[in-house]
């Protein structure tokens, strides 16, 4: 997960209202870092980051929403539902990954596993707790063949499910792109 | 006063510690107590615990109210006024309560709300104060510190400039934060480390130069210290370090022998260490080096009042209590929004960062009872919101501290993260079952199997984490963290 940045230039002896827009400016700026990311499905890493960025603009609006205008509120709705949006997707990311630990196949080439697998650098992949992995990979209580059936088909049924989770995603994002919310929040900012 | 030719009537006060009757000749700027009874019956411990006052507590009420009464008829009283104020307010069955003390003792008792608390209390805590000249000019301050809530009046030639109820009282405040007897270290800790944040939210502008103090646990407090320390038995002021000396003793001793070395009743040296440090921070805050403790409050105010108004005295204590309301909103809107507009960002980097901490403590109990899911969702989303204060203010802490601290609440966020992920999980899952095929059922009903064997080793390791998390260290580190001078 990449690191909020270190904000400079602030001075603890100046107004909170002055420095919190530097601060937001800055979390911001780092939202839009990751959105050459939006058109890539399976860059679920990096989508990851963009999720993360937008849940850090997030929660630094809320902190500071005293001293912001009232329409920083809708802003943070727009990004509460980005933020929950691309963690719907990261679930499936997750889960689909988790299963194909679990039932030990990596080979069905589908563009999702291909990515996984792919020569992408080691950060492209998912974190996966060890501990669940481990759970979950128990041959002591390995799935039954019919378990293994069912969860083939949950597999299956996820791939297409994260495919509708990213088209959602992408949507709103767009719909957002259109309206100019990258410039609509920094106007904000200068109110 | 002529004692003989003025009215008498009576006062019972039913508060969330106590029980008090004051019988009282009185005009409408004096009184001459002739009984005063006081019960401790904490009806709030019971609406504290269930939302609800118990059949117990019913029972002991109307025991009390009925030797009251008597009392009150034995010198003739009239009216007997009853009032009823935080923990009968809170009380899911408030109603039927009020019904019950009346169909078996025949008082009326009317329940009054924060606000006009407060005016009872100002009109009762300082008629003899404003016997005083010198004292009628001033900028005065009352604080009714009750057992379910706290009142604060501010108050310049007898005229009310600003009040406020706070929902904290020594009952409450112990039942929340100071459960041993004595309290541990660490609890009082806790519970002053959110006083602390509490009074320093609170929206007034001008702090009082002399504060007048009433209730049970400050007149409680100015006993101890008369007999602990031997000050002047008439005397009624209180130093800070005579507060600071009474919480050691109330730290060092059990409620019993408080209650046995200090003539104090059981119930009330209970809760006399939670009474203590609310005075202390109040103080604190407010910058005194003493108080005034008064013995008079709610009960000597209302019966003022009725001197004043007659029978109308609550209509017109209400509108008062409601002008005086809008005032206070209006100032706290104000205030409340210009808080962090006038905040240099040093002072709102410390300020958020306590609150945002103890916030995120409150869920402690929550996540370990292990009840609902949401809660350790809620103390992870309150973990973002550290971090985001860490993160805004990173450059202007001191970097040792600031990793430190960072790590700390990074630690706990990846705790609560890796359960609140499972629980996610299997919530999905679980919430699709039934729109799969059966085929696919047995796949799902294993996979939740094992996520939940993970759920609960995860809750063990959170409960290990949470043994290990002590809050005290955390407000250390987050002491540590001040701003860099110049930063």
């Amino acid at each position: 997960m990449a690191k909020a940045r270190p904000i400079i230039g602030l001075n603890a002896q100046a107004s909170t209202y002055k420095n919190a827009r530097s601060v937001v400016k800055v979390r911001l700026d780092e939202l839009y870092n990751w959105a050459s990311f939006v058109d890539e499905p399976y860059r679920v890493r990096k989508l990851h980051n963009l999720r993360i960025a937008a849940k850090r603009l997030r929660y630094t609006l809320e902190i500071f929403e005293e001293v912001l205008p009232e329409a920083s509120k809708d802003a943070v709705k727009e990004l509460t539902q980005i933020q929950d949006e691309l963690g719907a997707l990261h679930d499936s990311d997750v889960m689909i990954a988790l299963l194909r630990l679990c039932l030990g196949s990596q080979d069905t080439g589908t563009s999702y596993e291909l990515v996984l697998s792919d020569s992408q650098d080691s950060k492209g992949s998912i974190d996966l707790n060890p501990e669940l992995v481990a759970t979950l990979v128990d041959p002591s209580a390995a799935p039954s063949a019919k378990e293994r059936y069912g969860l083939e088909q949950l597999v299956l049924r996820l791939q297409q499910q994260r495919d509708e989770q990213y088209i959602a995603f992408r949507e709103h994002w767009y719909q957002l792109q259109a309206r100019d919310f990258h410039r609509e929040l920094l106007r904000l900012l200068d109110t | 006063m002529q004692g003989q030719s003025t009215p008498i009537g009576a006062t019972i006060d039913i508060g969330s510690n106590t029980l008090h009757l004051v019988v009282a000749h009185y005009t409408p700027t004096d009184l001459d107590i002739v009984a005063d009874e006081v019960n401790m019956v904490r009806i709030g411990e019971s609406v504290t615990a269930t939302g609800e006052i118990s059949q117990q507590k019913l029972e002991d009420t109307v025991a009390a109210l009925q030797q009251y009464r008597d009392i009150a008829a034995q010198h003739k009283a009239d009216p007997v006024l009853v009032v009823a104020t935080e923990a009968i307010r809170k009380a899911k069955n408030s109603a039927e309560f009020v019904e019950d003390v009346y169909q078996q003792t025949g008082l009326a008792t009317k329940l009054i709300n924060g606000n006009v608390e407060a005016v009872l209390t100002f009109y009762g805590a300082t008629y003899e104060v404003h016997k005083e000249d010198d004292q009628a000019s001033k900028l005065v301050g009352v604080m009714d510190l009750g057992g379910g809530s706290t009142e604060l009046v501010l108050a310049k030639q007898k005229q009310l400039t600003w009040h406020t109820s706070l929902p904290i009282g020594s009952g409450w405040l112990h039942d929340q934060y100071l459960h041993s007897d004595p309290p541990t270290h660490n609890e009082v800790l806790a519970a002053e480390t959110f006083l602390q944040s509490y009074f320093e939210k609170l929206p007034s502008k001008r702090y009082p130069p002399a504060l007048i103090v009433t209730g049970g646990s400050a007149n409680s407090l100015l006993g101890l210290a008369r007999s602990a320390f031997h000050l002047d038995a008439q005397g009624d002021r209180l130093l800070y370090e005579d507060v600071i000396r009474c919480e050691g003793v109330l730290s060092a001793l059990s409620a019993e022998e408080i209650a046995s070395r200090y003539n104090q009743p059981l119930g009330r040296a209970r809760i006399l260490p939670a009474g203590a440090l609310i005075i202390r921070i109040a103080m604190s805050q407010f910058g005194l080096r003493e108080i005034r403790v008064s013995p008079h409050g709610i009960r000597e105010g209302a019966l003022l009042a009725y001197a004043r108004y007659g029978s109308e005295w609550l209509l017109r204590v209400e509108k008062e209590a409601k002008q005086q309301k809008q005032l206070v909103s209006s100032a706290t809107a104000t205030t409340g929004k210009n808080g962090m507009r006038t905040e240099s960002f040093a002072q709102s980097g410390q300020r958020l960062l306590q609150e945002r901490t103890h916030k995120l403590l409150e869920w402690r109990d929550e996540v370990l009872k292990h009840e609902d899911v949401e809660a350790v969702h809620k103390m992870r989303v309150a973990t973002r919101h550290v971090r985001a204060v860490l993160d805004a203010y990173q450059s202007i802490y001191p970097t040792k501290p600031f990793k430190k601290l960072y790590r700390s609440i990074k630690d706990l966020a990846d705790a609560l993260g890796n359960a609140r992920d499972t629980d996610v999980m299997i919530e999905n899952l679980q919430a699709q079952l039934e729109h799969v095929p059966s085929e696919e059922q047995v796949g799902v009903h294993w996979l939740v199997e094992h996520l939940k064997v993970y759920r609960r080793q995860r809750q063990g390791t959170i409960e290990e984490f949470f043994a290990d998390l002590d809050g005290n260290a955390l407000k250390a580190e987050i002491d540590a963290c001040q701003p860099k001078k110049g930063g």
